[in-house]
């Protein structure tokens, strides 16, 4: 059927839909997007998707449409917090954080963020990880701080932070430094977070 | 009783109150915390953000020392770390990538409610937080997901209210139990944090508490540090302390407040306290 507004458009024909990248996350993340009965509770719940540009559901809709493109460039994949809401209200168990964790990680690995702030706070915290093994808070907001240019940000609070104690210089960390080396130098793929 | 304890690096640094507390109120239940051998940090949330692997690697060697050190189960106060050991041990399982029993992890508060019991914690009490009207809040990662995290309702979790009570305080019924505060974003993204625990700040005073009462270091920062930023960006004076549930049934338990670490906290809960004789 023709519309007199949209006359460019045609129904969708399912059988012409490339469906790899929904075997690809079924495969690897054990995850089944066609489960999806779009019911949008995710979206509802989800506690970023006001500033979101593509909510949970559309997230899922995106990985039927084969649209990788978009997943990898999207906002949604740097600001989603991780706090499991669309998953766990997911009448059928889709666990939406997954996807965008493993299409994160693609579009880290392709240098492609929309946050680059968030991407840095990333880097530095597993380079503190690869260094010692656990993370020193103080140096770590130092040094992002310093690197993402804003030299004052939170001097106040750090001071206020520092006089009650809370903020230690220095933080043991873990002993058996080849276990943690092993971790960074794994054999499936080569990671490296030293210096960025 | 002895258990596995992971203190993670936020306790172990930022909020070592939180890990004193944790220990007073352990000692005075007769709970020995056995420190996990020479852990690492779990991750959270660098790790499961860029690469898969490693998060799972990063929390196999924390579970693979628990269990070497002969324990079934290991509890950690951090509500980060407690869904990033459950998660790669639920992965580690279920892929078959790991043979053998891998130890259960709960968080601190799964842990004083179904191992040690209301009744022990109630018994134990000398100084009654009666008067207090607090909101307890879970945040996101203590009952989410529920398939993983096994523990209370996600929705309308109870076992914060339910301990909080045993200990003589009143508990309110609010929204934003378990909404999440802003989490890992405190320093990379701030104003998601002014947005996100804004709102958990507006609904517990809506809801008529007088304090909020957490059990993740995170959410701890996030009210509280930016508890300041928040109130200049909605216009309104909050001056909610942000108490660590441990530090509220140590000092219930008679410890002193020099001990629990109440000093620590930006907003400082001790007009409160004093004005209901816990202080």
């Amino acid at each position: 059927m023709r519309d007199p507004m949209n006359p460019d458009y045609r129904p969708m024909r399912l059988d012409e839909i490339d469906d790899s990248l929904q075997k690809e996350i079924r495969e690897k993340c054990g995850v089944d997007v066609e489960m999806c009965m779009e019911c949008g509770k995710c979206s509802g719940g989800c506690s970023n998707g006001h500033v979101f540009d593509y909510t949970p559901r559309k997230v899922v809709q995106l990985v039927k449409l084969n649209a990788e493109d978009t997943l990898i460039n999207m906002d949604a994949l740097w600001i989603c917090l991780s706090c499991h809401l669309c998953s766990d209200r997911c009448p059928s168990g889709i666990d939406t954080p997954r996807i965008l964790d493993y299409m994160r990680e693609k579009a880290y690995r392709k240098g492609v963020t929309t946050r680059p702030k968030i991407r840095l706070f990333h880097e530095l915290m597993l380079s503190s990880v690869q260094k010692s093994g656990r993370i020193s808070e103080l140096p770590l907001i130092f040094k992002y701080n310093w690197m993402s240019g804003q030299y004052m940000k939170d001097a106040i609070l750090g001071l206020k932070l520092l006089l009650k104690g809370k903020l230690s210089f220095h933080s043991p960390g873990v002993k058996a430094k080849e276990d943690i080396r092993r971790m960074f130098s794994g054999s499936s793929a080569k990671r490296t977070w030293g210096e960025p | 009783m002895n258990i596995a304890y992971f203190p993670g690096c936020s306790v172990h640094a930022m909020a070592s109150e939180y890990d004193r507390s944790t220990r007073l109120v352990c000692n005075s239940l007769e709970v020995h915390l056995e420190e996990v051998t020479d852990w690492n940090c779990c991750g959270a949330s660098a790790a499961h953000s860029v690469d898969h692997v490693l998060a799972l690697e990063l929390n196999g060697r924390n579970l693979a020392a628990a269990r070497r050190m002969g324990f079934d189960k290991i509890t950690t106060p951090c509500a980060g770390c407690f869904n990033r050991l459950k998660t790669a041990g639920f992965e580690l399982k279920s892929s078959g990538l790991v043979k053998g029993d891998i130890p259960d992890v709960m968080h601190l508060l799964q842990f004083l409610t179904e191992q040690i019991g209301l009744d022990k914690i109630a018994a134990s009490v000398t100084r009654s937080a009666r008067s207090l009207k607090l909101a307890a809040y879970y945040g996101c990662l203590i009952t989410r997901p529920r398939k993983i995290a096994g523990f209370d309702d996600p929705e309308q979790p109870g076992s914060m209210d339910r301990i909080l009570r045993a200990i003589g305080a009143e508990t309110v019924k609010w929204s934003h139990k378990t909404e999440c505060c802003g989490g890992a974003f405190a320093a990379s993204e701030t104003s998601i944090v002014i947005d996100l625990a804004g709102q958990v700040l507006e609904a517990a005073r809506q809801a008529g508490a007088q304090a909020i009462v957490v059990a993740c270091p995170m959410c701890q920062a996030n009210l509280d540090t930016r508890q300041k930023s928040i109130e200049k960006d909605r216009g309104i004076i909050y001056g909610l302390p942000i108490i660590y549930f441990t530090q509220l049934i140590a000092l219930a338990f008679g410890h002193p407040v020099r001990e629990a670490g109440l000093r620590r906290l930006l907003v400082s809960p001790l007009p409160l306290l004093k004005k209901s004789g816990l202080a």
